[in-house]
């Protein structure tokens, strides 16, 4: 690691240090009685969309938003320790759009583990991805640290294989994010026996941290920013002390706490969501807790896009948002109010009138 | 002569009950009408929700949606505006028209084109019950 | 010739004076901070800071010779040379109109003017010196200078600072500001003939299919042409770090001399525009947005001059951020620039708007 001066050390090591610059006001980091695990900062890039016109063109707005966030990500010092890729690498999980999408993410420095998303499942439930990424879900340790990859948009049975006139209009069916005949996203069973067995395996003072695509927790179903059985699969990790979720699919900021289970969502590289409430005819339920990001100027085709590294230190997930057209942004779960909080505009006095969704 | 037209008047308006002339009020609509026009205009909303869906607006296949779910963050309450992209206050039409030539990379609709009044129509039906604010960026 | 210029300057100053009060046509009221209000007083000291060659090494460079009022208060050349025709990197920006801007530099790093005017005299390759002691020493004992510095600042002799002398440039530059073209007169006056049919449709062009005016603003009663941000539009892509060793370097670099220092002796370095000052990776190689007021008379274009003319600037956006369809387009590139597909006649229909930006006072008769 480079000597760094202090602002390159804060850049790089995450916010806790931060102390009274804060809201809240830290309380300094004690290590000992949990179990944090070991120092390590990951890499996160998600939903990349990358979408297929024909022969060798693809949309290029996406193609350039995970293009930029492998080249950024290349460039950030010290070198994290791996990468997740959070989902949604295709838009509509053709061969070409997944290959198109490997290709890009080859320049990646580092290794990466990918999680999938409805958009690489519904074409023909996730075959190809299988064929060069291996299993739809696994664990892993890592420093201290358990792993756990679900693939959580598989949906009910009955919506999966019912009979569509094609693999695509099953595809196409899923990709609308505000489809009325959608279906909700799932775990389903057979994964939550496997998550079972698997967490047997780990110690409740190892902290756990879960990737999945969708947020595993109920936020909107209409646009399935929604998992139906969230409270099964939270039962399942809440024996253990130091939970963290990280979820894809929503394209914007959003963080919560449930218990002793801290929930955060990842940015796209492609394009961003609104947030459910500015869908004036519904309710829905996004955690008090979030900051929202800035309102996205389309003419700026990355503003509102980005990815994320991870800083581990404390148990807790600091999460570092790259977003390119904007200032930065930091969540930091805050050890006196035991929840994650952005580290400049939790403070309701302190939020910038780009932050205003409506 | 008097006579004659009080029964010509009775006779019209007689016939005027029964649909034979045109109404001869204005304010004269009825429930039935009222049903049948917002179900015309109904049908125009569910046109704008098609095209607002189909990816068939521009050139790159984008669709309204990918970055609007159900019309979201559109805020059609808010025009006439100063619209950044535009440099001036604006009308809706032309920042629908600037989304089809931006990210969706098409041609603009001309304003009396129907695609774009039924794309307006499905925006502003998504939004309805909102208070008008218009100026609000 | 002398008188010629000299008539001119007083001109200049004069209509300028006029449009403190009233600003020109098309430009908002020019922003003064409360601790600066202006003044005639301040405005000729200035002036005669800005124009004294004495404050450099060789007694030759002053902060006209890259800001000369024959040429758009630039210097017509792609980098500027300061003292022994040492080289730096950056193109002069010109002066005019930069009163409005909320930072100071292609990469923003002073936030007014009064800051800006103190470095260049410190930078290698521009005036040289070692600290401003010089400067401070002239205008302590120089009568003329003493008289003026007590008009406009109540200050003697010994009590002048370098805060004086900053705010006495800035007030000069405060009036270097230039309204009033043909543009301003059919969008803001209403004068239906001021500018050709090419560039009305250029005009057209610029706030739409050319995506211009995102950036290079034009509102509903002025146009600044700058949203005073900093972007990355794919100038000098091949010359940025790549790599994270590089990088690194360029950064240490940065670190050791100081950013003014340090962009303007390695064109390396100097790549990393935005970045050099706040290290964030959505800054990389990213270059505030200059104003395209006068755009005509301050060639060459771009933060390293490297675009000759407004028809190859034209060409490099067309291309989507790139001269040659070949060339590669940087990685960071922003994302509000890409391929156009304007037609040879809706690019020269865009040159002829830009040159209908020139200010009536610099159009060359």
């Amino acid at each position: 690691m480079m000597r760094l001066n202090r602002r390159d050390f804060l850049k790089s090591t995450g916010v806790t240090i931060l102390g009274s610059a804060l809201p809240f006001g830290l309380v300094k980091v004690a290590f000992g009685a949990n179990n944090p695990g070991q120092k390590f900062t990951f890499g996160y890039i998600s939903d990349a969309h990358i979408q297929h016109l024909g022969g060798p063109k693809f949309v290029r707005n996406w193609d350039r938003g995970l293009i930029r966030a492998v080249q950024e990500a290349n460039l950030l010092s010290p070198r994290p320790d791996f990468f997740f890729f959070g989902g949604d690498l295709a838009q509509l999980g053709t061969k070409e759009e997944i290959d198109h999408g490997l290709e890009i993410m080859s320049k990646l420095q580092g290794k990466v583990n990918y999680v999938m998303g409805e958009h690489d499942y519904y074409f023909d439930l996730g075959k190809y991805w299988e064929s060069k990424l291996g299993p739809h879900y696994y664990s892993f340790d890592h420093k201290g640290v358990h792993f756990v990859v679900l693939n959580s948009i598989l949906t009910h049975d009955e919506w999966t294989f019912k009979k569509w006139p094609t693999p695509m209009d099953r595809m196409l069916a899923m990709a609308r994010l505000d489809n009325p005949e959608g279906s909700p996203f799932l775990v389903g069973k057979k994964q939550r026996e496997w998550l079972k067995r698997d967490l047997a395996k780990v110690n409740k003072d190892v902290p756990v941290i879960v990737c999945s695509h969708s947020p595993l927790q109920k936020i909107y179903k209409g646009w399935n920013f929604w998992t139906d059985d969230a409270e099964q699969v939270l039962a399942l990790l809440k024996p253990f002390k130091k939970v963290t979720v990280i979820y894809g699919h929503v394209h914007q900021v959003q963080y919560n706490q449930i218990g002793n289970i801290s929930l955060h969502a990842v940015m796209a590289t492609a394009w961003p969501w609104p947030y459910p409430k500015t869908y004036s005819q519904v309710k829905s339920y996004l955690p008090v807790l979030t900051v929202p990001m800035n309102r996205a100027d389309p003419f700026f085709e990355r503003d509102a896009t980005g990815w994320q590294f991870i800083d581990w230190k404390t148990g807790h997930a600091d999460m570092h948002y790259q977003l390119p057209n904007n200032k930065d942004r930091g969540v930091a779960y805050n050890r006196k109010t035991g929840r994650p909080e952005d580290t400049r505009y939790q403070d309701p006095k302190k939020r910038i009138p780009s932050q205003k969704h409506f | 002569m008097g006579k004659m037209a009080r029964i010509i008047g009775i006779l019209m308006t007689v016939l005027a009950a029964f649909g034979f002339y045109p109404q001869s009020s204005a304010d004269e609509f009825t429930a039935e009408d009222l049903k049948r026009w917002e179900q015309q205009f109904m049908v125009v909303v569910k046109q704008g929700e098609k095209l607002f869906h189909s990816g068939d607006l521009g050139k790159n296949r984008v669709s309204c949606d990918q970055c609007h779910p159900n019309a979201a963050n559109t805020h059609p309450e808010t025009y006439p505006k100063f619209q950044k992209q535009l440099g001036k206050v604006v009308k809706q039409q032309e920042m629908i028209n600037w989304c089809i030539q931006n990210p969706l990379e098409g041609n603009p609709l001309a304003l009396d084109d129907p695609e774009l009044t039924a794309i307006e129509a499905y925006i502003n039906h998504e939004r309805r019950g909102v208070p008008m604010a218009p100026g609000k960026h | 010739m002398r008188r010629i210029v000299y008539g001119l300057s007083i001109l200049i100053l004069l209509a300028a004076w006029a449009g403190a009060a009233e600003p020109p046509l098309g430009l908002p009221k020019v922003p003064i901070p409360k601790d600066n209000p202006l003044t005639p007083e301040k405005v000729q000291l200035g002036d005669k800071l800005f124009n004294d060659e004495r404050f450099s090494t060789t007694g030759k460079v002053s902060c006209a010779t890259c800001h000369a009022k024959d040429k758009g208060f630039s210097d017509a050349l792609p980098v500027s040379e300061g003292i022994d025709q040492l080289k730096g990197t950056r193109n002069a920006p010109t002066v005019l109109n930069a009163a409005y801007f909320h930072s100071q530099f292609w990469d923003g790093r002073e936030p007014s003017l009064e800051e800006q005017s103190a470095q260049p005299f410190l930078n290698p390759v521009e005036m040289g010196l070692k600290n401003h002691e010089p400067i401070l020493k002239s205008v302590r004992t120089d009568p003329e200078y003493v008289r003026m510095f007590e008009k406009a600042f109540g200050k003697k002799a010994q009590q002048i600072t370098m805060k004086e002398v900053k705010k006495a440039l800035a007030s000069f530059e405060r009036t270097l500001v230039a309204g009033d073209s043909p543009f301003d007169r059919y969008f803001y006056g209403g004068d239906k003939k001021a500018i050709s049919p090419a560039a009305i449709r250029g005009l057209e062009i610029f706030r739409g299919q050319g995506r211009c005016v995102s950036c290079h603003t034009i509102e509903q009663n002025h146009a600044l042409f700058t949203n005073h941000l900093f972007h990355n539009i794919g100038v000098a892509a091949q010359r940025m770090p790549a790599n994270l060793d590089d990088l690194r370097a360029a950064v240490q670099e940065v670190k050791e001399k100081g950013v003014d220092v340090a962009v303007l002796s390695n064109p390396k370095t100097e790549s990393l525009g935005r970045y050099a000052v706040t290290r964030e990776l959505s800054d990389m190689g990213a270059f505030k947005t200059s104003t395209l007021r006068n755009i005509e008379i301050t060639a060459p274009y771009m933060h390293d001059g490297s675009l000759k003319t407004l028809e190859e600037v034209v060409q490099f956006y067309n291309n989507g951020g790139r001269l040659k369809e070949t060339d590669p387009v940087p990685e960071l590139l922003d994302g509000g620039i890409r391929p156009l597909n304007l037609t040879v006649e809706q690019q020269a229909d865009l040159v002829a708007f830009l040159k209908a930006l020139t200010s009536s006072q610099f159009v060359k008769k």
